[in-house]
């Protein structure tokens, strides 16, 4: 906009530099396209054959994944409309951690099937109402087609299958491997009440090298880093934990020692050494066979520790510390000294170890039952080794979801199928012009399982049709088999969605698009320039190129 | 009014998707490949680099030009990354990995080209590779027996030496590599073997310490009186300053009167005094210190005929722990002979324009030095790579005790069986496969180019061998034919191999399953504003 025009309307009112879209065609198609524009570029990650991409975030650093998370949190989105489902996405990655994806195609597609419909003549606000209601719809159908309970959680085999369908759409290939680790690690960790499975207690650890083939899953902790002094493991260990430096401990008050005379001088050091000695030994004779501390290990505590021949090792992580706490059972002292005989932790084995070119200290619990797992991914590049880790982070989620509600769909597109199905059928009974919307609800459905069908290559129109008619003629768990390129029944091929899942990300979807919808005016304000500064990684220029 | 494009992602972001990524990605990694590709194999050239700093570097060794070449290209980074993660796991054959990596790459790209969906390839190269590793399990062949494990480390070592630049005395540095591998104790710690440079002489001028040997360390007057030789040496080691020093930094004297400003003097000396007794009534006669040990102690021991050394750095000091025993003392109020190490033979030699002090014939023996001479410097350093190289092979190659033959043998048996399985595949599959099974005949190939051969006349010659059953025939390089490279000892351990194929066949699934690269504009102060649609 030149500059000379004298300005009209609503711009009159706002400062220079402002910016606002009114009416229909201006903000709802806009933002219409700009959401369809944001699924089209995540679309072909969907699914067991979806491909990866690759994304370089602003500070260079490199991403090959598929999982729409992070893809769209490191593309840096700017529109705002596109951001709602970003921020719907968000919500579906805390709350489930999984079928992101999901949320973003459906919104989209919900949007797209709007768009016909308002070009028809609806209003948006017609068509989100009968979204809206065509989504309390389908959340009501869709226990009904609840097709498995997840009942026993400590079962490796069971749990394998129900993470498979999470891990195959993101490590294709790998799942089978992949599945076994995280069913081992969750089962191991799970305590007796599953209910309070906690994400946190299991561990990655990722070093590269060898392949994806050869990760492997310990009940216990691995920490890249060596032990500090000269003994390097340590068998059917007692475990002493402190929160603070292993050496003198050093006051806050600055002060001074005021040494009178020669034998005080000469007496000084003795006395240090002897304290230090008594300290270490004390804590020998309880037993201990390792020492953990947070902090810097002093020469001459270390001294005495190889002396009395126990293993030293330093955490730098509080984190860390806590977890391997909570792993062997110690509780953690705040200042050196004997702990009592309880507050030690057990261990089995504490050994270092070479995994590739990497020092590791390792805390092996040889038990079935443990209070973190640690699962060592290895991998010959790093952005495999990050991606598996996410692939291995969406499963933990998948499992715990399933603590919290352990029923199940009918996977690769099946349940999609049904829901459309039946929506279709309550549309045609709706009596007002939300029929339309209603039944455009059903058909946004359809557009997974043919990103599915799409992804693999398979012929999609074909694909659905096949679909429907199965599905018309009762067989209401058949889905899309993308190996064989055909139809298969998903429960007898143990594909499974998570109903937690996939209502959650029905409702963010519906809830996104209709948001989207209902906004007919965007404004914007003239970016203020100045304000704090964002934090970055660098040290900052001295003025940011904001909007001046 | 226009209605203005809508803008997604940031200005300046770059954007490309499609089949023409995967082929741009593709060709990316060829590039990378062809830049390393002529150091493969015994008659591989080296490569001269000279990095942003002006210091050259001359090597032949996959992972190390790779980490010169500062790579920025994103899809072709994975490339520098799998030669990493094989000097990682097993330290050699880091070339053959980016080798084989493009050359699958370049069979898959026509599938490409013609519309095949990535993902049906990836699903037949990594089930394919699945059964190559299982076919390598089959092939690999078990060395029992201790004298028989010696000679196959020897001999596995001297085929990674024979592409190396010290190749000309492969059979003598693979013998003291075995040596020095064999010191070790279980765990095969690598900073265990010390390797020190000295250039000059010549490279038979190069020795394996059974032991420690490192430069001697800066000395105060008095040294040149101290004894050199020992037999039956006692070590102490120590991690203290004998010095005159502060006791503790913090403390303060209030002194009264004069007298007692000399008595603080006389304790002050009588402390250094008092640990330098302790020391020698401890019946060491060689003490060693990380921190410096000043004149007057120098002279001390100098005395009483002890020889000291300060400064020591802490990978020796940790090698002389591994090879002598004992331990490191931070104080020395409890030092006896306990703590001590014992070394048979300790004495003080010229090497090349340096003093190197040497212990041998160690109680616990379980570190070693090598001690590289040489020309040029950079001919030292590759010699070390070389020797790192082969140390790292030798300690795999003992904890797998399981070899195949080199020299092209095996890639080209296991191109043969997988092209008899691929047979036995219906559908399109059976062409991934082929391609799949032809791009293992690109590592005889290159070592034939890279020798001035024919390497398609070869690798047809090699075809025909192993469909006749001969499946360790391999190409001869030193005889320009072909041969059993079984029966000519070009070994190799297995797991060199092993993890060469899963490390490649997932960089190609990697490389292939990326249809799209956005590159965010890089940031230069922190995060940017949000920008502001449609303008």
């Amino acid at each position: 906009m030149a500059m000379a025009i004298p300005k009209s309307g609503y711009n009159r009112f706002m400062k220079e530099g402002a910016q606002h879209f009114k009416g229909t065609d201006e903000a709802v198609q806009r933002n219409i396209d700009a959401c369809v524009e944001l699924a089209s570029q995540i679309r072909s990650a969907y699914g067991p054959n979806g491909m990866n991409k690759m994304v370089i975030n602003h500070i260079e650093k490199l991403f090959v994944t598929n999982d729409a998370a992070t893809i769209l949190k490191e593309l840096e989105i700017q529109h705002p409309a596109a951001r709602i489902i970003i921020m719907a996405t968000e919500m579906q990655e805390k709350q489930v951690g999984d079928n992101t994806n999901t949320v973003v195609i459906l919104a989209a597609s919900l949007l797209e099937h709007a768009s016909q419909l308002i070009n028809m003549g609806m209003t948006p606000q017609e068509v989100a109402a009968g979204y809206e209601q065509a989504a309390e719809k389908a959340l009501e159908i869709l226990p009904s087609l609840v097709v498995k309970t997840a009942s026993d959680l400590k079962n490796i085999d069971e749990v394998r299958h129900y993470l498979r369908s999470a891990i195959t759409s993101k490590q294709y290939d790998n799942e089978d491997v992949i599945a076994e680790l995280v069913a081992k690690a969750c089962v191991t960790t799970v305590p007796s009440n599953s209910y309070n499975f906690n994400v946190d207690n299991i561990r990655i650890c990722k070093i590269i090298g060898s392949g994806v083939s050869k990760s492997t899953v310990m009940n216990g902790m691995v920490f890249k880093r060596g032990a500090e002094g000269e003994i390097k493991s340590a068998q059917d260990a007692r475990i002493a934990v402190f929160t603070c430096p292993f050496d003198l401990t050093q006051t806050e008050t600055k002060g001074t020692i005021l040494i009178e005379n020669a034998d005080e001088l000469v007496n000084f050091s003795k006395g240090e050494e002897s304290e230090v000695e008594e300290q270490v030994k004390a804590i020998a004779e309880t037993g201990v066979k390792v020492v953990v501390a947070a902090g810097k290990f002093g020469d001459l505590y270390l001294h005495f520790l190889n002396k009395y021949k126990i293993m030293a090792v330093r955490l730098t992580s509080k984190f860390d510390l806590r977890r391997l706490c909570r792993t062997i059972g110690a509780q953690a002292q705040a200042r050196i000294c004997a702990p009592a005989v309880n507050l030690l932790g057990h261990c089995d084995i504490v050994k270092v170890t070479e995994i590739g070119d990497e020092n590791v200290v390792v805390f092996d619990k040889k038990s079935e039952k443990g209070n973190v797992a640690t699962i060592i991914i290895r991998g010959s590049s790093q952005s495999r080794i990050d991606d598996v880790e996410r692939a291995v982070d969406d499963a933990v989620n998948t499992y715990k979801a399933l603590t919290k509600d352990g029923q199940l769909l009918a996977g690769a597109g099946a349940v999609e199928i049904e829901l459309s199905k039946q929506i279709e059928s309550f549309g045609e009974k709706a009596p007002g012009l939300e029929q339309y919307a209603i039944k455009k609800f059903a058909h946004a459905l359809e557009t997974l399982p043919k990103a599915i069908a799409e992804n693999a290559g398979m012929n999609t129109t074909e694909t659905l049709t096949k679909l429907h008619a199965e599905h018309c003629a009762g067989n209401a768990n058949h889905g899309i088999d993308i190996w064989q390129q055909e139809l298969m029944d998903a429960v007898q091929n143990n594909i499974f969605d998570l109903y937690a899942g996939k209502r959650l990300a029905i409702k963010l979807a519906t809830d996104a698009a209709a948001t989207i919808l209902k906004v007919d005016q965007i404004i914007m304000a003239k970016q203020a320039t100045g304000g704090p500064k964002p934090r970055g990684p660098k040290p900052q220029d001295e003025d940011d190129e904001g909007m001046a | 009014m226009m209605r203005p494009p809508i803008i997604l992602l940031k200005d300046g972001t770059e954007n490309k998707q499609g089949k023409g990524q995967i082929l741009s990605n593709i060709n990316a990694c060829q590039v990378v490949a062809d830049s390393i590709r002529t150091t493969l194999g015994p008659r591989g050239l080296d490569k001269l680099i000279v990095d942003s700093k002006g210091a050259t570097t001359i090597s032949n060794d996959g992972a190390t030009i790779l980490k010169l070449l500062d790579i920025v290209f994103p899809a072709a980074s994975v490339m520098v990354d799998i030669a990493r993660s094989q000097d990682a796991e097993v330290g050699d054959g880091t070339t053959s990995v980016v080798v084989l990596a493009a050359e699958m790459l370049k069979r898959m790209k026509p599938f490409i080209e013609d519309g095949v969906h990535p993902q049906l390839l990836i699903r037949a190269i990594s089930r394919a590779s699945e059964e190559v590793l299982k076919y390598l399990n089959e092939l690999e062949i078990k060395i029992n027996g201790k004298k028989e494990l010696r000679e196959m480390l020897v001999k596995c070592a001297a085929t990674t030496l024979s592409s190396k630049l010290v190749s000309q005395e492969r059979q003598f540095f693979a013998n003291m590599v075995v040596d020095a591998v064999n010191t070790l104790d279980e765990n095969l710690p690598l900073n265990m073997i010390g390797i020190k440079k000295v250039s000059g002489g010549n490279l038979h001028e190069s020795r394996l310490v059974k032991g420690v040997a490192f430069q001697k360390a800066f000395s105060y007057a008095g040294f040149e009186m101290q004894p050199k030789k020992y037999t039956n040496a006692k070590v102490a080691l120590l991690n203290i300053e004998l010095e005159l020093k502060a006791e503790k930094e913090n403390a303060e004297m209030r002194l009264t009167n004069v007298s007692d400003f000399q008595a603080v003097v006389d304790a002050e000396w009588n402390i250094l005094y008092d640990k330098l007794q302790k020391i020698a009534d401890s019946g060491a006669n060689v003490v060693l210190s990380k921190l410096p040990i000043g004149d007057v102690a120098t002279q001390w021991f100098a005395d009483r005929d002890m020889f000291c050394a300060g400064r020591i750095p802490q990978d020796d000091l940790d090698r002389l722990m591994a090879a002598c025993g004992g331990s490191v003392l931070t104080t020395v109020s409890q030092i006896e002979e306990s703590v001590l190490g014992t070394c048979g033979n300790f004495y003080e030699q010229q090497v090349g324009s340096e003093r190197y002090n040497f212990f041998e014939d160690c109680s616990k023996a379980q570190a070693c030095t090598l001690l590289l001479r040489g020309g040029a410097e950079q001919f030292i350093a590759e010699t070390e790579r070389s020797l790192h190289d082969a140390i790292m092979i030798v300690r795999r190659a003992k904890k797998n005790d399981s070899i195949v033959a080199g020299g092209g043998a095996i890639e080209m048996e296991l191109a043969k069986l997988l092209r008899d399985k691929a047979r036995t595949i219906a559908g399109k599959e059976q062409m991934f496969w082929m391609a799949f099974a032809r791009s293992f005949e690109i590592i005889p190939q290159q070592l034939c180019q890279n020798a001035g051969l024919d390497g398609l006349d070869i690798v047809n010659k090699l075809r025909h061998r192993h469909s006749t059953g001969e499946k360790w025939a391999g190409i001869d390089i030193h005889r320009e034919a072909i041969g059993d490279n079984l029966d000519a000892c070009v070994w190799e351990p297995s797991i060199v191999k092993r993890n060469a194929i899963t490390a490649a066949t997932e960089a190609v699934c990697l490389v292939l399953s990326i249809d799209q690269t956005v590159k965010n504009v890089r940031t230069p102060s922190g995060g940017a504003m949000p920008g502001l649609p449609g303008q």
